[in-house]
């Protein structure tokens, strides 16, 4: 049984906001004791007070949040919001929280190896489910972060969340842990124990062309494509000088992101370009190793809300499965969804049509979430647990039952 | 040895076999192989050529995809105009007015952020009267900015046509600057003029770089800001009626209350005159009776014969004595009824009996002044709610006083009938009327008209107050219809009985 209560607040002060959402979550809250506290915030409203604020109200509970370009509350999107959610555990549920600081791109692999390792430690023993997982959304090396993980949870040990974000201005993007808030770090939680959990992820867009050879990268910063600077590549597809491109790159990232191909999934890795450099290079939201394989992606807003509607029904028939699985019927789920900021930029007003998509699949079941740049989760959620991979441009559901 | 010699022979004769089949496979194999790059070139040509379709496609899908969110934001631009228009018509309060653009609706029109300034041309100071999606941080800023570079901003606010900082003749600095002031990167400001009261201007940008302001967005802001002008105009001469309307209600209230005042003291006045008329009257009544007795016992002449003179003296005294007193109950009994002091015994009864027996009082007087009379009561008259003597006192008085007025061979009829809830009595006489102006003071107290008759005969002007005064306290009324030389007509109303 998870016993949560969740406080909005719409004030435009982020103290007021703060104090607002989290004396609502107080109200609200039925349990005997806060375990844990989680704050979806947008960018506007993510003060250096927030975490102090909520961390006061839940004493030695720990507190994880991340900021947004919009949040995503069960009245729906908010492109100025605050949410502060207090969740309660039955016994037999167990997780562990912690957090790294100061990483940077040389040693994301390392501060990832590092998370891991602390999730573990404070873990007690019991079966481990999977890993929720906050981190810096301007870091650029969200894969190799995920990698260190990895190599200290297991290959295809499910790692699902988002990156922080702020509204596509890419300045500085906020992660709040306990009373701390928090640029270039990462922080997460490990769970265990008598749960359910699944999730569906998707991007909705093809490839198109041919397949073309990166030649020179460094972690998110691709320099060449089939040895000509990265730039050539979007100038030959679309037919615009680089001047062209860097002022529209946000409409270019969001239509046509680069696809990586994965030898053995079926699905390309998307990538958004953060920003178009004056020498040709592109740097990204995410790594792309040197020698990838890649392809121009097509798709557009129909493809967009299919893709929603696909992430929630496959996260949806996962959960029954399981149920049926272990002859259950838990109670009280949640749903948090992990949206790319992209997929809110293309769809602009439309953004609650992707979020009724998902409640058609979802009924009753709440959803909380937040827009990101960049999403974790295994590419296949269906039958096989396949490794996790650090996306961009999807919508990631997970829903947890207790 | 041989062997070997045999071997060599062999090979000697197979080898050009060997050889030749060699080079037809390897010949083979070359033409294989041609063949095949042949086909992988025409793969690779076909691969480009999708290619290059791919890239039709992707600038066609560009091209498609940059009409339809123009057109779009064109469309939801006018749609959110259309919705706001219809709000700010329907504002009256300066305030409201300008917190009608909250961000939904901003982002309808297709902006990130948007600021309203007016400027207070006394105190020479901007003052913000809206912010969307600015923080209070930010705005303070702003202020200050705007504070900084008044000259800009005024010349702005003095422009008709909004700017839009894409396709404006302001120099890139001035342009960044103002960027930089309200955290956008592009936008549109437009001046708000009103006829009347403080200018100012409303600015609508957006921070994503990628989300230029358009021509289109010009004419939307140039519409909104002539609709806000508009509107304050509006609520400013509301806010003017609504502030005339105030002052009106406020002097009604002072002039009502002023009245009542007045109203007040007036009863007052009024109740010291009765008390003082009431208290003076007893007292004279006495001295009165004491006159009017000591003439009476001297007219006797039990005290000594009187000489003719004094007895003629003495009769006098006698006889205006009596009027005095008549005139002192008169006087007394208004009084009485002015202040409440009369309790009348009112009692459902006909009208009949009253009005006979006034008619029998009279008769000798009727015959002598050969005056005709008549008295018509209708068959099915109610009852009415009346105290006997005090409306036997009105028909006397009504009656005496048409009797009076009325020259030899005249007539006075009496005719009384239901009227509504009503019984109504009409007393006419073919007297010499009353003047129109003197009709409705003759129920005042002391009214005497002026005719000749009225200066051979005495009265005291009282009498038909008193009948009014009673008519009311009956909750009747009387009135008078008359023209001069025709005759008069006296009406006066009873509650009827609602018993049968």
């Amino acid at each position: 049984m998870i016993n949560y209560s969740i406080g909005i607040s719409r004030i435009a002060d982020p103290i007021s906001a703060a104090k607002e959402a989290t004396q609502q979550a107080a109200l609200k809250f039925t349990g005997n004791k806060v375990q844990l506290a989680m704050i979806f915030v947008s960018i506007d409203l993510a003060g250096p007070a927030l975490g102090k604020i909520v961390k006061d109200q839940v004493f030695d509970a720990p507190v994880i949040g991340l900021s947004g370009t919009a949040i995503i509350t069960p009245q729906g999107i908010l492109k100025q919001g605050l949410m502060v959610v207090f969740f309660e555990f039955e016994s037999g549920f167990n997780f562990s929280c912690d957090c790294v600081k100061n990483i940077s791109a040389k040693n994301s692999l390392e501060s990832g190896k590092e998370l891991g390792w602390k999730l573990l430690s404070s873990f007690k023993e019991s079966a481990r489910h999977f890993a929720l997982m906050f981190s810096d959304g301007l870091l650029g090396t969200g894969s190799s972060v995920i990698n260190g993980m990895q190599e200290r949870l297991g290959n295809s040990f499910p790692i699902i969340g988002g990156c922080a974000s702020d509204n596509l201005r890419f300045k500085k993007t906020f992660i709040y842990y306990n009373e701390e808030i928090l640029t270039k770090a990462a922080c997460g939680i490990l769970v265990g124990g008598n749960a359910n959990f699944s999730v569906g992820i998707k991007h909705g867009w093809k490839p198109l062309g041919k397949l073309h050879t990166v030649t020179q990268a460094q972690a998110n910063v691709v320099f060449t494509i089939d040895n000509k600077p990265a730039a050539s590549f979007y100038e030959e597809y679309l037919a615009l000088d680089i001047k062209s491109l860097q002022r529209e790159s946000k409409i270019i990232s969001t239509l046509y992101p680069l696809g990586v191909y994965i030898p053995g999934e079926e699905e390309y890795l998307l990538r958004n370009i953060i920003s178009i450099e004056n020498d040709g290079a592109l740097v990204f939201q995410g790594e792309i190793p040197v020698d990838s394989q890649v392809r121009l992606m097509i798709g557009n807003k129909d493809s967009c809300l299919e893709a929603a509607k696909e992430a929630a029904e496959t996260a949806y028939l996962e959960l029954r499965q399981q149920e049926q699985h272990l002859h259950s019927h838990l109670h009280n789920a949640i749903a948090f969804i992990f949206d790319s900021s992209s997929r809110y930029l293309l769809l602009r007003k439309d953004a609650d049509k992707e979020l009724q998509a998902i409640k058609e699949s979802l009924g009753d079941i709440p959803l909380i979430g937040i827009y990101t740049y960049g999403e974790q989760a295994p590419l296949k959620a269906v039958k096989y647990r396949g490794r996790t991979h650090f996306h961009n441009q999807t919508i990631t559901i997970m829903i947890l039952e207790g | 040895m041989g062997n070997l010699g045999q071997i060599i022979s062999f090979a000697g004769f197979i080898s050009p076999g060997i050889i030749l089949f060699l080079c037809i496979v390897l010949m083979y194999k070359i033409e294989r192989i041609k063949q095949l790059q042949n086909m992988a070139s025409k793969l690779r040509d076909s691969v480009d050529e999708m290619d290059e379709q791919a890239k039709l496609i992707v600038r066609t899908d560009l091209e498609l995809n940059k009409t339809q969110e123009a057109l779009n934001k064109k469309l939801n631009g006018l749609y959110g105009l259309q919705k706001l228009s219809r709000k700010l018509s329907s504002t009256l309060q300066e305030e409201q007015l300008f917190t009608a653009v909250d961000p939904a609706q901003l982002e309808e029109l297709g902006f990130e952020k948007g600021i309203i300034f007016l400027y207070n041309e006394t105190e020479k100071k901007f003052i913000l009267k809206a912010a969307v999606n600015y923080q209070k941080d930010n705005t303070e800023v702003i202020k200050s900015g705007l504070d900084k570079q008044k000259e800009l901003f005024l010349d702005f606010m003095s422009k008709e046509k909004a700017i839009n900082s894409s396709v404006s003749a302001q120099n890139k600095e001035t342009i960044a600057k103002i960027n930089s002031l309200f955290k956008t990167t592009s936008f549109v400001i437009a001046a708000l003029l009103p006829k009347e009261g403080n200018r100012g201007f409303i600015f609508l940008g957006n921070e994503d770089a990628s989300n230029l302001v358009t021509e289109g967005d010009e004419e939307v802001v140039n519409i909104l800001a002539t609709q806000l002008a508009q509107g304050m105009e509006n609520a400013r001469l509301f806010d003017e009626s609504w502030r005339t309307h105030q002052e009106l209600e406020k002097k009604v209230e002072e002039r009502t209350h002023a009245l009542s005042l007045a109203l007040e003291e007036l009863k007052i006045v009024s109740k010291r005159k009765t008390d003082f008329i009431s208290s003076v009257s007893h007292e004279l009544r006495t001295p009165l009776t004491s006159i009017k007795g000591y003439a009476a016992i001297l007219l006797t002449e039990k005290l000594g014969a009187l000489p003719p003179p004094v007895k003629e003296r003495l009769e006098k005294i006698n006889r205006h004595s009596d009027e005095l007193t008549h005139f002192i109950n008169d006087l007394l009994d208004i009084s009485r009824i002015e202040s409440g002091r009369v309790i009348l015994n009112r009692q459902a009864q006909s009208l009949r009996p009253i009005a006979e027996k006034v008619f029998d009082l009279l008769s000798v007087q009727l015959k002598e002044r050969q005056i005709n009379s008549e008295l018509i009561i209708s068959p099915e008259l109610p009852q009415a709610i009346f105290d006997t003597n005090q409306i036997e006192r009105i028909f006397i008085n009504i009656i005496g006083n048409a009797l009076k007025f009325t020259p030899p061979e005249g007539k006075i009829t009496v005719n009384i009938y239901a009227k509504g809830n009503m019984v109504e009595v009409d007393i006419s006489d073919t007297g010499c009327g009353i003047p129109v102006e003197s009709q409705e003071a003759i129920f005042e107290e002391f009214y005497r008209v002026d005719n000749l008759i009225n200066q051979k005969v005495t009265g005291t002007g009282l009498g038909l107050t008193l009948v009014k005064k009673i008519i009311e306290a009956h909750e009747g009324k009387i009135w008078v219809k008359s023209s001069v030389g025709k005759g008069s007509t006296f009406s006066f109303t009873l509650p009827a009985s609602p018993l049968k």
